[in-house]
């Protein structure tokens, strides 16, 4: 039940800064893309464009053929932010739970038990404690979990692991990958980690910088299901090799 | 791999540390003594007069002469600066709410709340009186009007500075604005409102003593005090002076329990932070 993304002539400036230059994009559902590139090129406004929490100065993007505003109000996107963002009045399961309370008549009839994802991520004992009893990674996980406690077809995250240690960092990929083989979904990620993008994605879009514009769209053949040994292949040695050459690139 | 983590360790407090608590424990009490002390010495070795300065021996003496007078008494002006105190809270909250959510309100509403937290109220009892009669209006008015600056300013900067990437989360389930207000803003003006309510409580309880005293109710500390200072009683008004920091205390200590227990989430209530 994943959704496809569909970008059209997509464009963002504030005042004369030209943030994202007009851009198309077909995301196939269920797929998982990674957007590279530098800080400041854009990244983070494009993502919010897609969860309509921006309004693009042209173009449209259409998610499952209808618009961002629709889909958002149908609360069948789900967003998991690069600062966790966990009320510090709320405990864990509390916080797992708040996108579903929130807005809670178009909450979706089905959607996955928060107290089972938080399972699923080891924070069962954590339930009751709050957010400042947690270390920056398990906060991170309670906010994978309200993400997906919404089961919507479709999750954006913009560089959910930027502020972890790197290994923590790789903890979460894998556990990012897990929980999505347990709960598929579309998903736009926006990372400037070479490695966490050849981990998870289907396909890395390397981003230049201002105004945006997409340099290279990589495939990502590597089998799944990937776990951390795959980080010590061959293989992923070349598709990291490969990303950091298109990036290097787009930053000259 | 395991991710589960180990479960919490309790910490333990060292035997030192509960006797650091301990002795932190006393150190008001010592404070109070020591002012109470250099108080009562003052006033022995000057020999200053009762209506100047009154000991705090004699205080407690005339008190006792009198204990229902002046417990009635106070709780009549506790009553007085709570209700003024509870509607300033109650419309700071509407004010706030509105100031976070429109820049031009809060650029509209800020001045006039400068005004009235500026204006001496002391100057325009006896207009208020006037206005709305003796008895508890005026008392009520007063109260709540130089509580609302204070509580509003808290409000309105604490809802606005809601954190702002929960405010995006919430707008990414498109929340009505009631629902952000009620399930972000206000939590978030929590810490903020108890700074302004400790503020308040001295303000509340002085604003009420003073329209006591022209209200002509005969009614609360404020009465007993204006009537003593007339006829030139310095016991009497003294006595009045010590309920009010009573009242002001407890007020003080029941805010800082309510405090502990509804701000327990904050970091300006734990002993140690992770910082
Ligand atoms: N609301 C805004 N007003 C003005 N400029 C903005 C705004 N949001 C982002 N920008 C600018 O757009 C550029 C891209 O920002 P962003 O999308 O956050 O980049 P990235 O996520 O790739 O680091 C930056 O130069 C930033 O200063
Ligand atoms: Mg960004």
């Amino acid at each position: 039940m994943s959704v496809g993304v569909e970008i059209r002539g997509l464009s963002k400036s504030f005042g004369a800064l030209d943030v994202v230059r007009p851009l198309d994009l077909d995301v196939e559902p269920g797929a998982f893309v990674s957007l590279v590139g530098p800080s400041g090129c854009g990244k983070s406004t494009l993502l919010r464009m897609v969860a309509g929490l921006e309004v693009p100065s042209s173009g449209s993007v259409r998610i499952g053929g209808r618009s961002p505003a629709e889909v958002r109000a149908e609360k069948r996107l789900a967003v998991v932010p690069q600062q966790p963002g966990l009320l510090p009045w709320r405990t864990v399961a509390q916080n797992a739970r708040l996108l579903l309370e929130v807005n809670r008549r178009r909450s979706p009839a089905h959607h996955p038990d928060p107290l089972d994802l938080l399972a699923e991520v080891g924070l069962t004992d954590f339930a009751d404690a709050y957010p400042h009893e947690l270390s920056g990674g398990m906060q991170q996980r309670v906010a994978l979990v309200r993400g997906f406690a919404l089961g919507a077809p479709l999750v954006v995250m913009d560089e959910p692991f930027a502020a972890l240690d790197e290994i923590t960092r790789t903890e979460m990929r894998d556990l990012l990958a897990r929980l999505l083989e347990q709960h598929p979904a579309t998903v736009l990620f926006v990372t400037h980690s070479i490695a966490e993008a050849a981990h998870l994605s289907d396909r890395v879009l390397v981003m230049a910088p201002r105004p945006t514009s997409v340099v290279a769209d990589v495939a990502i053949a590597l089998p799944r299901p990937r776990t951390t040994a795959i980080e010590d292949t061959l293989a992923f040695t070349e598709v990291c090799a490969e990303l950091r050459r298109h990036l290097h690139g787009a930053m000259r | 791999m395991n991710l589960r983590p180990a479960p919490a360790v309790r910490r333990v407090r060292s035997g030192r540390g509960r006797a650091t608590r301990r002795w932190h424990a006393v150190a008001p009490v010592v404070g109070i003594a020591v002012f109470l002390g250099v108080w009562e010495g003052f006033v022995r070795w000057r020999d200053v007069r009762p209506f100047v300065l009154t000991a705090p021996s004699d205080i407690v003496g005339y008190l006792g002469r009198a204990p229902g007078d002046f417990a009635s008494a106070s709780l009549v002006t506790a009553r007085h600066a709570l209700v003024g105190f509870a509607i300033a809270l109650v419309i700071a909250l509407a004010i706030g709410a509105v100031m976070s959510a429109s820049r031009f309100v809060e650029r509209a509403v800020q001045p006039v709340l400068v005004l009235v937290q500026v204006a001496p109220f002391v100057a325009y009892i006896s207009s208020v009186v006037l206005w709305l009669g003796a008895g508890d209006p005026p008392v009520h008015f007063t109260t709540a009007l130089v509580c609302l600056p204070p509580f509003a300013f808290a409000a309105a900067a604490g809802m606005r500075g809601a954190d702002p990437a929960s405010r995006e989360l919430f707008a990414s389930v498109d929340a009505s604005r009631v629902e952000v207000l009620w399930r972000l803003r206000l939590p978030s003006a929590m810490p903020s409102l108890f700074t302004a309510a400790r503020y308040d409580t001295g303000l509340a309880l002085i604003a009420a003593y003073l329209v006591e005293g022209s209200n002509f109710a005969d009614d609360g500390l404020g009465a007993i005090g204006r009537r003593s200072a007339a006829q030139n009683l310095g016991d009497a008004l003294w006595a009045t002076v010590f309920c009010m920091v009573v009242l002001g205390t407890l007020a003080l200590a029941l805010i800082g329990l309510l405090e502990r227990w509804l701000l327990h989430w904050h970091s300006s209530q734990r002993r140690r932070s992770r910082a």
